[in-house]
Order: structure tokens, then C-alpha cells, then sequence
């Protein structure tokens, strides 16, 4: 156990080193980072929102769009690379197991995107901070009550886009096991994670009562075997309104993430497991 | 003492395209590779011999059959602890650097940890690659990707190692080094599983070759009787005149022998090259 | 163990993982009113790309309010109704666009159902009484759903009481949206005087003074000046109700 435990954590540094050294992934990271600091500029574009708003939006879309790009594009590359390259074929003819093998990538690429929300949310803190306090000071006549952003709903948001993106990882995983091309891998990637985002059409059908059986079936097997993704994006209530986030929402959805990632992880070792290298 | 690879009546079918018509790679294949000697596998390209080696080494699964590893099934850790292996034209991560790639590889194949350091000094050493082992892996040259893939190979000291195309693209001077290399370890008993087209290099280094054709085995067994002609022999003269070529050819006459031909003899364009050369930049 | 109860296994813990996400999903939803919203029917591209993204939904608003802009130029009735309609469900916390949206449909749009029939000289005055009316109470129903999710409510109470007084002409709700606002903080302060002259002209005279009077001594009294304009209108109720100078405020020392 413990030197499986040894060998999974080098998969891991291996992979984590490769991909932080990555250009691709630098350069989404300044992109990101472009984003969250221009959107003090784009507030004057706004209307209609409270400024922290319009930021902690701009933050997370960014978040959002980098964090999928990055779980997508980078867990593809990052295994097919070792498939293409044939780092595979010497890795995988020692005694290391390709459960081993996959969950050093899992958690090489995991940490990666931790490293990415971090830095994009940490950031985002630090610009809704400095625009909070310019509104606090801003705020001395009657009437102009600003809303304040919380830095623990910040963490909790950060916690919850770094497990929604682990289960992209995850999902991943198992479509790059099963697939022979990277770009087939990426594109079912892709659409995995649009059907995830808007999975809740069908988790919110499947509450309310149905007449139709087969509908009633389709609606219960298509929200049970698609992960739910969208119940990680609370960042407006946990940033904004931290006070109407129900104590035990933020452990339910990490506790959801955690399940969906095991899940997939399980079902990935089984496909990589029987795959010719 | 069980061989160090036993092949038993091993078939890999592939099925491709949507049908999934089977292709046949490896044929009832059967094969001892005893322990302690280099052992070449040749053959055509497509003829199986990677396939085979794949299958050994667990990263492909057979269709029937079945393989023991040095008393071992293969596939199993126990057999793979015991095995090192240079894939064909091997890719490292081009980050790490040659001592960095090394010690990760001990740790991976078990080496034990307060031992790494001393395993990776005696691999370097063994392929050479000491004084150029800090350098990042993207700065090596092919000849210096193939000596730290040896290494690689070696570090958790194997009783097998299966190299595969070991000296593909590499200039015959790396190619000198890496035959050493495998000499090395037969010295040191261990058995070496040899995958080459380079039938000259396999000549050189190999005890025992086996060809394979259309993924069946078509000659198995030492070289020095593979290739040796019983009913001809090659004379080395020197300063042969005609009168003493007549004289010779009369002579041998009389015992009922013929003199078929008489050439003058050649050394290999290898053997020119690494004389003039007297070493690649790398090595 | 058979070949296949690894698989068996692991598509039972995708089953389980989705199973337990109904139950994180309960917790979660409330948090997220902006997805599924009805509103966002007649503007499916915002609404998927809203459920699609995890972000930028206040800039998809914005872009989806400037759209309605466009169709307000050219008097486009059902469309530029629906842009707005759909720039509140996508930012329903926004004070902005509801109370914007309110005026728009309670005020604008029923000349533009007037003009499109015709115009004023054409459509008889009792069909365009009940267009404003009807168009009056739809911009009162955005407004009503912009107080479940807006923080802002008071400029919405006063939008919704301006409506329901000028355009429905339903003193009994004007008056219920003004008193709402009036004891808001930071209330304006004709929104306490117009609900005390609604009640009044409603008939509850006596109900309108005293509410007004326990107002104004509560709140505007010891105030800047004292609101004298509303001591003015206090006293006049007062004359009016003909009370005693024992049941009146007391004279103020800064009163002539």
C-alpha cells in the first residue's frame, strides 16, 4: 500500500511539473488573470448590477471558462502525451499498476487546476477588496449602503470550482482512456461538460412529478449517470450574499464532487485497464 | 532453473474497422529464452516481434497462451519488478534531467529508497551518461536519449532486460556503446532480450536469435550454428601469387576438393567507420 | 469475482453519485435563482448559454438589455419586452432592470399597442383606458417579482405605488406600495405623504391622519426642519376632521 501510495505520488509530480511548465497553461492563467483585473475597467460598461457584482461575475466567468479549457485541453494532452510520446510504454512496464498510472495523472492535473483557481481566485479577492474599501469610503451619504463581498464565501467558491473541475478531469480520464485521438478525446470533453452545466433541466424535471413513465425513466437515468455541474456555481450567494447560502449547500455539493470523481475515476481505471498500449 | 521467458503457443488477434475483422499478429507462438545470454528476436517489420514484446511485458493482452516470466506470469509486479525495458526510440519528459528521469524510474520500479541514490550512480555509469546527467533530457542528443533510456533500464538492476530497437538511429560509435552496454550485462548474468533489424549488431552481440515471419517462428537457436555453413570453408592467404594459386588449387584437387571462389576479403563499412572515428560528440 | 462486476460496480457508483446529487442539488438550488426561469423561455439562446456558463451572466444581462434598446427603437412591442423580461430573470438581484422593466411595460408600451391599432384619434377611449390598465398591471406583476429577489426594494415599492395610483388608478394597492415604502429606511418623503393622502381620499380619514401624524412625529419631526410642508398637510387633515387642540399635534415653537 504504501508503495503503491509512493509510486501514484510520483505519477503525480511528474505530471504536475510537465503541466505547470506548460505554455498553454501560462498563458491561460495571464488570460485569466487579464480578465479578473480589466473588470474594474469594463464596471463602467455596467448598469443595472452592484460593482462587486459586475467583478466577482467577471471573476468567475473567468474562472469558469480558463478553469474547463484548462481540465479539458491539459488532461487530454497530458495523457495522450505519455500514449503518443511512449513515455507510456516505459512507465507501464515497470511495477507500477495503471490505476497508479491514472491517478498520478488525475491528481498531477487536479493539482494544476488548484494552482490555477488559487491564483484567478486570490486575485478576484484582491481586486473586489480594494474596490470594496473605495466603496466604503465612497459611502458616507444616506441611502448608498454597498454591498460587501465575503473572502470566506470566496474560499468556499474556490473549493467548490476546484472539485467541479476535478470531475472534468475525472470525465476525462475516461473518455481518454477509451479513445484513440486527442482531438476525440477534447471534443467529447467538451460536450461533457456542456451536458454537465445544464444536467440540472433534468435533475429539476425529475423533482416534480411526471404522467409519462418513459419520460419519467429517460429523465431519471440521463440525471443520474450526467454529473451535475452547475451545482458548484453559487459564487454570486457565497461572495455576495453569503447569508442566504444554507449552512450544509457548500459540504453537499464538495461531498457530490467527491462522489462524482471516485465514480469516474473507477470507471476510467476500468477502461484503461483494458486498453493496448 | 526456469527460462528467463517462456512463450507457450501464444495468438494476438487484432480486429479493426467497425466489422471487427481479426488480424493475426502472433501465430502459436512458442519460445524458451534461457537465462543469462542475449537473445535477438528478428524479423520484418510487422512480423509480430514488437507485439510479442508488448505482450510479455503486459501492455498488450493475449488472445490465448501463455508467458512466464523468470518462473513468473508476466504482467504480475513480481515479474515486472524483475524486468527492464527500452521501448524503440524512447521519448523522456524533457523537463527532468538525466539524473532526475533515473531516479524517478528507481523509484517507480522499487528500488529501495535509501538505495536510489547509489542505483542511479551505478546506472549513469554503466550507460555513461554521468558527466552529462544534470542536463536537462531536451538537450541530448538521439545517441545520449538511448544511453539514459538504458539506464533507465538497468537502475532497479533486472535479471531480464528487453530492449527494443536499442540502436535504431543511432550513429555506429552510440552503436558500439550500447552493444558494450549489453555485453556488460551478460557479464553480470543477466539475460537480454535483443529486438533488432540491424542484423550485423545482432550478429555482434547475440548468443541465440530467433526469427519470426507473419507472426510464427520460422528458425530458433544459437547464432554460431544458424549461421554456419558445414560444407564450405573460407581460407585467409596472404601474398598469393598466380603460380601459388595454381599450385594451391592442384593440390587440393587431388583430395577431391573444388575451389569455388576466390575474393579478396572486405571489411564491414561499420568497422571503417569506427576505426577513422574515433569517437561521436555524445559518446 | 466475474469479468463484469468490476463494471457492474463502477456504473453503480455513478448511479450513486447522481442519486446523492438530487439531495446537494435541494440544498443548492435556492442559491441559483437565475437558471430555469420562465421568462428566459421566449429567449432560449440567453437562457441555455446562462445554464451553459458559470459566469458572466451580469454581462450576458447587460448585452441582453442593450439588445432591447435596439427593438425599443423601433417600437418592437413583444420583443423588446422579452429582451427585458429576460435581462431580469438573468440578473433577478438587479433593482436596475426590474424597476426599468416596470416603467417600460406600465407606462410605454400601451401607446405603442395604441399607435400600432391605429393611434388616439382611432382607438376609442375606453380601449385605451383598458390598455393601460391591462399593460399597468403587467408592469406591476415585473415589479411584484422583482421584490422577491431584489435587495433594493424601496425605488421599486415607489415605482410599483406611482403605477398602480397613475396608470391601474388602484388607490387601495398605490397606498399598500407607498406605506411599504415609507417605513422603509432612507424612505422619501413624499412616499409617507401620498399613502396618507390616498387612504384619505379613499375615505379613511381618520385612519389616514393618525397613521400620518404617528409618522411624522416618528420620523420627521426631529428631522432637518421638521418637514414643515407635511405639518402643513397634517394640520389641514386636522381642520378638516375638526379635532380639539387637545387631540392635535402641539404646537411647534418654529410653526406660524
Amino acid at each position: 500500500m504504501k508503495a503503491s501510495l509512493q509510486r501514484t505520488t510520483w505519477i503525480t509530480r511528474v505530471t504536475f511539473l510537465e503541466a505547470v511548465r506548460q505554455r498553454f497553461f501560462a498563458f491561460l492563467v495571464i488570460l485569466g488573470a487579464a480578465m479578473v483585473l480589466s473588470s474594474v475597467s469594463f464596471r463602467v460598461l455596467d448598469f443595472g448590477h452592484g460593482e462587486l457584482k459586475f467583478i466577482a461575475d467577471f471573476g468567475f466567468g473567468g474562472m469558469f471558462l480558463f478553469g474547463s479549457v484548462l481540465a479539458v485541453v491539459m488532461t487530454a494532452q497530458l495523457f495522450f502525451s505519455e500514449m503518443d510520446n511512449r513515455t507510456a510504454l516505459t512507465l507501464l512496464a515497470k511495477p507500477l499498476s495503471r490505476t497508479e498510472f491514472l491517478l498520478g495523472k488525475f491528481f498531477g492535473t487536479w493539482a494544476v487546476l488548484g494552482v490555477f483557481v488559487l491564483i484567478l481566485s486570490s486575485l478576484l479577492g484582491l481586486v473586489m477588496w480594494g474596490r470594496e474599501q473605495e466603496l466604503l469610503a465612497a459611502a458616507e451619504q444616506p441611502g448608498k449602503i454597498p454591498v460587501q463581498f465575503s473572502a470566506g464565501g470566496l474560499l468556499s467558491f474556490a473549493i467548490l470550482q476546484w472539485f467541479r473541475l476535478g470531475i472534468v478531469i475525472a470525465i476525462l480520464l475516461a473518455v481518454s482512456a477509451a479513445a484513440r485521438t486527442f482531438l476525440f478525446a477534447v471534443v467529447m470533453g467538451a460536450l461533457a461538460v456542456v451536458a454537465g452545466q445544464l444536467q440540472w433541466i433534468a435533475q429539476d424535471a425529475v423533482l416534480k412529478p411526471t404522467q409519462n413513465s418513459l419520460y419519467g425513466a429517460f429523465l431519471w437515468v440521463t440525471s443520474r449517470l450526467i454529473p451535475n455541474l452547475q451545482q458548484f456555481n453559487i459564487g454570486d450567494a457565497l461572495v455576495l450574499e453569503p447569508a442566504s447560502v444554507p449552512v450544509d449547500a457548500v459540504a453537499m455539493a464538495v461531498a457530490s464532487g467527491g462522489f462524482y470523481m471516485v465514480a469516474f475515476l473507477v470507471l476510467a481505471a476500468l477502461i484503461f485497464r483494458s486498453r493496448e498500449i | 532453473m526456469s527460462s528467463a521467458i517462456s512463450v507457450q503457443h501464444l495468438t494476438k488477434d487484432f480486429r479493426i474497422g467497425i466489422r471487427g475483422l481479426k488480424l493475426r499478429a502472433v501465430d502459436n507462438l512458442s519460445l524458451e529464452i534461457p537465462r543469462g545470454q542475449v537473445f535477438g528476436l528478428l524479423g520484418p517489420n510487422g512480423c509480430g516481434k514488437s507485439t510479442t514484446l508488448k505482450i510479455i511485458l503486459g501492455l498488450v493482452t493475449a488472445t490465448s497462451g501463455n508467458i512466464s516470466i523468470l518462473g513468473h506470469p508476466s504482467a504480475t509486479s513480481e515479474a515486472r519488478r524483475r524486468t527492464g525495458f527500452l521501448p524503440e526510440a524512447p521519448y523522456f519528459h524533457k523537463f527532468l534531467s538525466g539524473r532526475e528521469l533515473v531516479s524517478y524510474c528507481a523509484q517507480l520500479s522499487g528500488v529501495d529508497p535509501s538505495k536510489v541514490d547509489e542505483a542511479v550512480e551505478d546506472a549513469l555509469s554503466l550507460a555513461a551518461m554521468t558527466e552529462a546527467a544534470d542536463r536537462p533530457i531536451g538537450t541530448y542528443s538521439k545517441g545520449m536519449l538511448q544511453r539514459i533510456g538504458f539506464a533507465q533500464t538497468i537502475v532497479h538492476d533486472p535479471e531480464l532486460v528487453i530492449l527494443d530497437e536499442p540502436t535504431a538511429g543511432v550513429d555506429p560509435v552510440g552503436s558500439a556503446a550500447i552493444g558494450r552496454m549489453i555485453h556488460a550485462m551478460r557479464d553480470k548474468g543477466k539475460t537480454v532480450v535483443l529486438c533488432s533489424h540491424l542484423l550485423g549488431q545482432v550478429e555482434q552481440v547475440c548468443d541465440r536469435v530467433a526469427i519470426m515471419d507473419r507472426g510464427k517462428l520460422v528458425l530458433e537457436g544459437k547464432v554460431d550454428d544458424v549461421l554456419a555453413r558445414r560444407d564450405q570453408h573460407v581460407m585467409t592467404i596472404e601474398s598469393l601469387t598466380p603460380a601459388a594459386r595454381e599450385a594451391a588449387e592442384a593440390a587440393l584437387c587431388v583430395h577431391g576438393a573444388k575451389v569455388t571462389s576466390i575474393t579478396h576479403p572486405r571489411r564491414s563499412l561499420e568497422d571503417l567507420f569506427r576505426e577513422l572515428v574515433t569517437g561521436s560528440r555524445d559518446a | 469475482m466475474r469479468r463484469s462486476s468490476p463494471w457492474v460496480i463502477a456504473v453503480a457508483l455513478i448511479l450513486g453519485a447522481g442519486y446523492f446529487s438530487e439531495y446537494s442539488w435541494k440544498a443548492v438550488r435556492p442559491c441559483i435563482p437565475e437558471i430555469g426561469r420562465k421568462e428566459l423561455e421566449p429567449t432560449l439562446g440567453q437562457g441555455v448559454l446562462l445554464g451553459i456558463i458559470g459566469g458572466f451572466r451580469t454581462v450576458i444581462a447587460d448585452l441582453t438589455w442593450i439588445r432591447s434598446y435596439t427593438l425599443w427603437e423601433r417600437h418592437d412591442r413583444p420583443g423588446c419586452e422579452a429582451l427585458m423580461r429576460a435581462a431580469c430573470a438573468l440578473d433577478p438581484h438587479s433593482r436596475y432592470f426590474w424597476e426599468n422593466t416596470g416603467y417600460a411595460i406600465g407606462y410605454d408600451l400601451a401607446h405603442w399597442e395604441i399607435s400600432h391599432r391605429g393611434g388616439y384619434a382611432k382607438v376609442p377611449k375606453e380601449t385605451q383606458e383598458r390598455l393601460f390598465r391591462a399593460f399597468a398591471r403587467r408592469g406591476l406583476d415585473v415589479l411584484d417579482d422583482g421584490l422577491r429577489y431584489s435587495k433594493s426594494r424601496l425605488p421599486l415599492l415607489v415605482c410599483a405605488g406611482q403605477l398602480a395610483d397613475i396608470k391601474l388608478k388602484d388607490s387601495a394597492l398605490a397606498s399598500r406600495y407607498y406605506h411599504e415604502a415609507a417605513i422603509l429606511p432612507y424612505a422619501p418623503w413624499y412616499a409617507a405623504r401620498i399613502a396618507a393622502h390616498l387612504d384619505w381620499d379613499q375615505g379613511k380619514r381618520l385612519e389616514a391622519y393618525q397613521w400620518y401624524r404617528g409618522y411624522w412625529l416618528a420620523r420627521m419631526k426631529d428631522v432637518d426642519d421638521g418637514y414643515p410642508d407635511d405639518l402643513v398637510q397634517i394640520r389641514e387633515m386636522e381642520n378638516q376632521l375638526k379635532l380639539t387642540p387637545q387631540a392635535r399635534i402641539p404646537k411647534q415653537s418654529w410653526e406660524k
